[in-house]
């Protein structure tokens, strides 16, 4: 079907005029794949769903919510009274506000496991190194647009978390108070700031999109690596289609079942999706005991709070970054898979568990041991790009097959 | 090193899990079986307007709402009965004014629209919390503002179902009462939740289906790869 259509005169037509039956093509049909890739794999296509997922209901969302401080009585404000009428009144609502609340976790949950791909097998290395610097763009981007995104409902948590992120602005040297009241728009979180966020958090998915499509179009360049890291002769690739869509598409529908359970059946996720107290108006008189971010942010969070001084604090946190950017140049051995590197394995799996230990003393509020066990973890979360630029001088590889 | 990395994967899950023991020690709630039923949500309706509705509104939920959610279900007879001259489109309002709240208590009673999502324990927390009025074992907090599922346990809040010091025989009747508004807070906070879940259930019969044949298009499609 899909072969009468892109072969049909009218196909023809656009194509002698745009290309864009070639790029369907090019991108959806005939991308040559390896024959091995496992269900790893299928977490960028779903990623892609989610992405597409969130731009429509984000957009039916803005038909409806309004971006506003101002006091409608007994501490409620217009943002908040704007999505409790999405979820209450206005038709179907409330599955849009739920399907881009899952959404948003779902995505980082995806994108987490898109990138643990990445690092065991290796496909950040040469040739792929751009496509693993354009996946941590990726992520930044999507973490400023939850940030923003989270403010909006204009809950305690929301006025909270922005009050305590925006205040990491304020620590930096000489630009720092100008800073904080640019991304503020004045002295303390208010409407100025509920404006811009939510100017920002539709800017950022479109930019989001971009970034994206060049990040797949880079990948059909370099093409896809696989679980063994090895380069594929011509007898072991096969084309994208049928093989492929038809493959990501069963892994669509899984994650989707499951991604239905959350919207149907736990839309708050016990407080994970939605904190239990951003059900309570931003109330900028009583700051709540306990301020942690939403889960896919706290490990970058804990980072900050692990250092004692909250410029190093800073510092510390963008190390984490950048280390993630440089990732390609810190590793040097020339074996990809983790199949094969038996050192490299191990301290992967260590490094799994100091960022899950991380989200987790960053979720929960501070005691001397949490502080300590975040510590550790943040060291640990270091150590491995510290070792990783030495360990090929005495890790000792398992031999690579010939071809898959 | 095998060695010497797990155990250091056993300290962290350690570190981990004395984390854990050190949360926060709170009162345990009562225990309660929130039913979303048309008796108990009437019967909380009920308690709502005769009880809380002397300080407390339903910003969200408006009189023509109690007709139109079929999970309550009301009569226009019995909504015109308890709406007295309000609009029947207007939210269900307290007629304590603000001035008058913090006059009395020292602070606007909150909204409940929400209550029943905004606290941990959610439903659990209101029964408790109705139910939770008795003598300060300090001594410190006068009767009927000592509650012990209340942070801090002082509660502006008098003892509105009479909990303290009620006679034996009222226990089952208050606890029924306590139940009933407590459901009807639970429904109130997402008045869509049963209808989702019967939508829900279908959605995931037909995903699980469509997966089901995708899979096996799938195998069929890939059965002439050999790996
Ligand atoms: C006499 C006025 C009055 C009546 C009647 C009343 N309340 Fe309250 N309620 C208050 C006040 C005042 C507060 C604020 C308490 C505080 O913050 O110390 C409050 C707070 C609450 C809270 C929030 C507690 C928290 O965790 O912040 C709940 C839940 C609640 N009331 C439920 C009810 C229910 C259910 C009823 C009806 C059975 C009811 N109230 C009847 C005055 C009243
Ligand atoms: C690209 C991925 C996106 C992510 C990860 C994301 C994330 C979020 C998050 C975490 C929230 C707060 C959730 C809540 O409390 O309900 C939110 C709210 C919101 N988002 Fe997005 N968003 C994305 C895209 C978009 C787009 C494209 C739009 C508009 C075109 C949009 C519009 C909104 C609106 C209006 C709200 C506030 C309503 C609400 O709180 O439910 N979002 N978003």
């Amino acid at each position: 079907m899909i072969k009468k259509i892109l072969d049909s005169s009218a196909a023809q037509w656009l194509d002698d005029r745009t290309h864009a039956v070639q790029y369907i093509r090019f991108h959806l049909i005939d991308y040559p794949t390896p024959k091995n890739l496992n269900y790893m794999y299928a977490f960028g296509s779903i990623a892609l769903v989610v992405l597409i997922l969130q731009v429509l209901t984000g957009l039916f969302l803005a038909m409806d919510y309004k971006a506003a401080t101002l006091p409608t009585g007994n501490g409620f404000s217009l943002a908040f009274d704007s999505v409790e009428r999405i979820m209450r009144d206005v038709n179907s609502g409330w599955l849009i506000r739920y399907m881009h609340a899952v959404g948003a976790s779902a995505f980082f949950f995806v994108i987490y496991l898109h990138m643990a791909r990445g690092l065991y097998y290796g496909s950040y290395k040469k040739p792929r190194e751009f496509l693993w610097i354009m996946g941590v763009m990726i992520l930044v981007i999507m973490q400023a647009t939850v940030f923003f995104g989270y403010l909006l409902p204009w809950g305690q948590m929301s006025f909270w978390g922005a009050t305590v992120i925006t205040n990491i602005f304020g620590a930096i040297p000489v630009i720092g108070d100008w800073l904080l009241q640019l991304v503020r728009g004045g002295f303390s979180v208010g409407d100025p700031t509920l404006g811009r966020f939510f100017a920002l958090h539709f800017l950022t998915p479109l930019l989001l999109v971009v970034v994206v499509l060049w990040h797949v179009m880079a990948l059909h360049v370099v093409h896809s690596n696989n679980p063994t890291g090895v380069e594929t002769s011509e007898k072991n690739i096969i084309p994208f289609h049928p093989y492929y869509t038809v493959k990501d598409l069963f892994g669509i529908g899984v994650f989707l079942i499951v991604y239905s359970y959350f919207v149907f059946f736990n839309p708050t996720g016990n407080g994970l999706i939605i904190e239990v107290n951003n059900f309570n108006p931003a109330n900028p008189m009583h700051t709540p005991g306990d301020i942690s971010p939403v889960w896919y942010l706290t490990p970058w969070y804990e980072i900050l709070r692990s250092v004692p001084d909250k410029l190093l604090g800073i510092i510390g946190m963008g190390f984490a970054y950048v280390c993630l950017f440089l990732l390609p140049w810190l590793d040097r051995s020339p074996v990809r898979s983790a199949r094969y590197r038996p050192v490299y394995r191990m301290m992967l799996i260590v490094f799994f568990a100091a960022i899950a230990t991380l989200g987790y003393c960053g979720h929960h509020p501070v005691t001397p041991e949490l502080t300590l066990v975040g510590r550790i973890a943040s060291v640990v979360y270091f150590a491995f790009f510290f070792m990783l630029p030495f360990v090929h001088k005495f890790e000792k590889t398992k031999p690579l097959p010939e071809d898959l | 090193m095998k060695k010497i990395i797990m155990s250091f994967v056993l300290l962290l899950a350690m570190g981990g899990a004395s984390g854990l023991s050190q949360a926060e020690e709170s009162v345990a709630l009562k225990s309660v079986d929130i039913s979303l039923d048309r008796a108990t949500l009437q019967k909380g309706l009920h308690v709502f307007t005769d009880v809380c509705m002397g300080c407390h509104s339903l910003r969200y939920i408006t009189w023509k709402d109690l007709m139109d959610y079929p999970e309550i279900g009301l009569k226009r007879e019995a909504v015109d009965e308890l709406r007295e001259d309000a609009p029947l489109n207007a939210p269900i309002k307290t007629s304590l004014s603000e001035a008058e709240a913090k006059e009395n208590y020292g602070i606007v009673p909150p909204d409940l629209s929400l209550m029943a999502r905004a606290r941990e324990g959610k439903g659990a927390y209101i029964y408790s919390l109705l139910t939770g009025f008795a003598h300060d074992p300090k001594g410190r907090v006068e009767d009927g503002n000592y509650n012990i599922y209340f942070p801090g346990h002082r509660i502006a809040m008098g003892d509105p179902l009479g909990w303290l010091d009620h006679e034996p025989e009222d226990e089952q009747d208050l606890k029924q009462q306590a139940r009933a508004v407590a459901s009807f807070l639970t429904f109130v906070s997402d008045p869509h939740q049963l209808e989702r879940q019967a939508i829900g259930k279908w959605v995931i019969i037909f995903l699980i289906v469509l997966t089901l044949v995708l899979w096996l298009l799938k195998r069929a499609v890939w059965s002439d790869v050999e790996h």
